[in-house]
Order: C-alpha cells, then structure tokens, then sequence
C-alpha cells in the first residue's frame, strides 16, 4: 500500500485551485521508519508527504483544533478515519463544505513490531465511507469478528480478570494522552476534569485511573471506530482498545448490530432505541 | 500472650477480593438512584403504606432514569458504595416519553463494562418500579440487599485501598 505519489499530486492540485487552507497528511519522523502527522500551510511543504502503510494515526483528529476547524482543510483518510469524520460531521462539529477527504481503500497498517495491526486484521470497514475522491480499489464491507484478547479475557474467572484489570491499569500516569489523541473526544471541558471532582482529580492511583478510563470509554460507547489512535499515544502502553471493543462488543450483539460511524447521520447507540432491546437483566 | 486469632466461622467473603472478609453481622451500603415520576413515588407508596424493607438503601432522586450517566454508579462504587439500584418507570410509563429506553441501552453496556473489568455482576442492579408497585420496591430492595450481603464487602478499585 503506497499512494506517496497521488497524494501529493493531489494535495498540490487542491492548493494550486486554492480549495484548501490546510492539508493534513503524514510525513518521516527523521530518525527511523516511523511517520508523524503533518499539517502543511505551505505548498512547498508537499514532496515531504508520505503515505504507505506505516501511516498509523487517525488524522481526523486534527480536524477538531480550533486553528483548524473553521478553515477549510484537505486529508487523507483510511477506513476507520473515515468513520470518525463522519461522526464528527454528524455531530455537527465540521462543516462538510470545509473538508476535502481523500479516502484510501486501505489493505491495513502495520504495529510497531512491523506485523499487521490486531485492529486491521479485525477491522470491518477498509474502505472511505465518506470523501471526495477514492484511491485504491474498494473491497466492501467485511464480518464482525471479536477481538482476540477480549476472547482470552471474558473465559477467565471474575477474580483473575479482576487482578488482570487492577495490575495493568496500575501503570496509568493520568496523563490524559489518550484523550486527547481521540477524534471524538472534542468536548471544551471535560467531566473527567470537574475541579470539584475530588475522586478523578489529581489522584494518581488505580483506583482513580481505572474509574476516569471506564467513564471516558462509556462516553465514547456506540461512536468508537477502533482507530487505536489511544493505544498509539499512551506512553504506558496500556490495553486501552479493551474497554472499547467490550462496549463495541455488547452493543453490536443487542442492538441490531450497531456499528459506529458506517452511516450518515448515524449519532451513535445511544441516541436512538428499539422497543425489543434486551431486558432480561432488569428485575 | 497468644495472639489474637481471627474467627473466620461465619464471615462474610468479598468475591472480587478473597482476602478480604467481613464480620457475619456485616451491612452493605446500596445507593439508590431513583426516577422523581415511578420510583420514587413508588417508594414513598412503600413507606406510607408502613411496608417494612432494608434500611440499607441510601436514596437519590432523579428526574428521570436516563438523567442517570454511567459516571454516577462508577462513582458510587468508588466512594462508597457495595452496590447500587438503579429503577425507573416500566417501559411505555416514561413521564419524558422514551427516557428509559435510553437508559436501558446504557444500563446494559455500563453492567456489562463493570462486569468485565471486575465487579460481581450483582453489584448493579436494575429494576422497573411505577409508582402504584409499593409492595414490589420493597421486595425488589430486599432482593438486591440479599444479593449484595452474599457478594461481601466491595474491596477492587475503591478509593481508600488503592
């Protein structure tokens, strides 16, 4: 997977028509094989564009910025991107207008050990669901199939998952990286930083890091895409897609198979309802 | 001096916790986040009607069961909390039309969450109670609190211990 070339065309083709202020894309870090996101101003900065498949971040996150949100902006996006933007876009946070998405019909990125990402091997979606323009050949929708950890996890008794839980989460700084890697979590002020909240606030124990975690990913239930952009800036390397995919795993087994961000206008699980949701478990 | 030998006969075990056990005679402490329209009226119905139920339950009103964000019962437990109740109008009853339908998508994945990071599944509970069903809040609070003395004492992820 390398569209190095056509990106860069087009990304001088949109600035050359003036069509965009900004272009987000990826670009070497310098020092190894690694990339870092790169916003370009200047269409100078073009030939330093890269896209292969060590383009691991979701890019829509930079969207969100208040220098970037009100401006119009080209980037490039992968499937799980793509979902992302459509939410943000649903949840009015964009304008349509303003974006110009380059969707890729993505074959999968690779971890830092250099295999196939666990998400991409799992992933539902390669292709854009939204853009203006599609590189690649699509491959269309593929099955749900759950995530191999959450698998080994759920058949462990509850003590042991219990001591997984509380050794893992344990490692967390609070540093709240994850957060703010996230495309969807765009709120200005955020509940996990209440200054009147004596029980997240500036405590770094598991037990505080454990409870704000559980809260930030019930918050991101129904609209998480599994872009893994947490997992990649977590400097603990904790198993953050853990508490996302068991959320992602409930609601596509109860409610008509909900997956976040594959339709428009699609807000989510949690804004809409079936009267034949499950409620067995309520006395 | 022989030291002082711990009696275990009798005590309660935390199920998330086995080391740590309480005293037969132990009281959980439940948090009760009730709905203003159907549960809460309902336990009131309860209490003028002198129907007799565990005095474990410490009550909160709501005005509505999807007012009830998930943050709220992971900061119960955190706190304080052995376990909590959870009620609001059947399905159809909603004073706001369609609030609790809301609230049962969230109250499964939320159980769901909880139960996969650690906690007894019923540590949180749920119930429909409208409020003419005094008598069933009383049996549904002695349900939960039985259920709840069985699990121990809530040990995993609270405040003071870690």
């Amino acid at each position: 997977m390398d569209y190095t070339k056509q990106i860069q065309e087009i990304a001088s083709k949109l600035f050359a028509e003036n069509k965009i202020d900004y272009f987000v894309g990826c670009k070497q870090n310098g020092f190894d094989d690694n990339q870092v996101p790169f916003l370009i101003t200047d269409p100078q900065d073009i030939p330093k564009l890269v896209f292969n498949d060590k383009s691991v971040f979701n890019l829509t996150n930079y969207l969100k910025a208040d220098h970037t949100r009100r401006k119009r902006v080209g980037l490039v996006v992968k499937g799980c991107d793509s979902r992302s933007l459509n939410l943000l876009l649903t949840e009015s946070q964009l304008k349509r207008e303003n974006v110009y998405a380059i969707g890729i019909c993505c074959e999968g990125v690779v971890n830092e050990k250099g295999e196939k990402a666990q998400n991409c091997i799992e992933c539902v979606m390669p292709d854009a669901v939204v853009f203006d323009e599609l590189l690649g050949t699509p491959k269309g929708r593929k099955d749900y199939i759950a995530n191999v950890d959450l698998k080994e996890l759920t058949e462990k008794p509850l003590v042991e998952r219990a001591d997984y839980f509380s050794k893992v989460f344990e490692n967390c700084i609070r540093c709240n990286a994850c957060r703010h890697s996230c495309p969807l979590c765009y709120c200005a002020k955020c509940c996990i930083d209440q200054e009147t909240s004596t029980l997240y606030n500036g405590s770094n124990t598991t037990s505080s890091a454990m409870h704000a975690l559980m809260t930030w990913s019930l918050h991101l239930a129904g609209r998480c895409v599994d872009c893994r952009n947490c997992e990649k800036a977590c400097p603990s390397h904790l198993p953050l897609h853990l508490l996302h995919k068991q959320n992602e795993k409930v609601i596509f087994e109860n409610f008509q198979q909900h997956l976040a961000g594959m339709e428009k206008d699609d807000r989510g699980a949690f804004y809409k309802y079936s009267l034949t949701d499950p409620d067995d478990f309520i006395l | 001096m022989e030291a002082e030998v711990k009696t275990t006969q009798g005590a309660i075990v935390s199920v998330e916790n086995p080391e740590i056990t309480a005293p037969a005679d132990w009281q959980p402490v439940i948090i009760g986040i009730l709905c203003n329209w159907c549960s809460y009226a309902g336990s009131d119905l309860t209490g003028t009607s002198r129907i007799q139920y565990p005095p474990n339950i410490r009550i909160i009103r709501v005005p509505c069961s999807s007012r009830v964000d998930p943050w709220f019962i992971i900061k119960s437990l955190q706190a304080t909390a052995d376990g909590v109740l959870i009620s609001g109008c059947h399905p159809g009853d909603c004073h706001y039309i369609s609030g609790n339908y809301y609230a049962r998508r969230r109250f499964l994945v939320t159980k769901k969450l909880l139960n996969f990071v650690g906690y007894h599944e019923n540590r949180v509970q749920f119930s429909w109670v409208s409020a003419a069903e005094g008598p069933k809040f009383a049996k549904v609070v002695a349900k939960v609190t039985e259920d709840i003395k069985k699990l121990g004492p809530l040990h995993r992820y609270k405040k003071e211990n870690f």
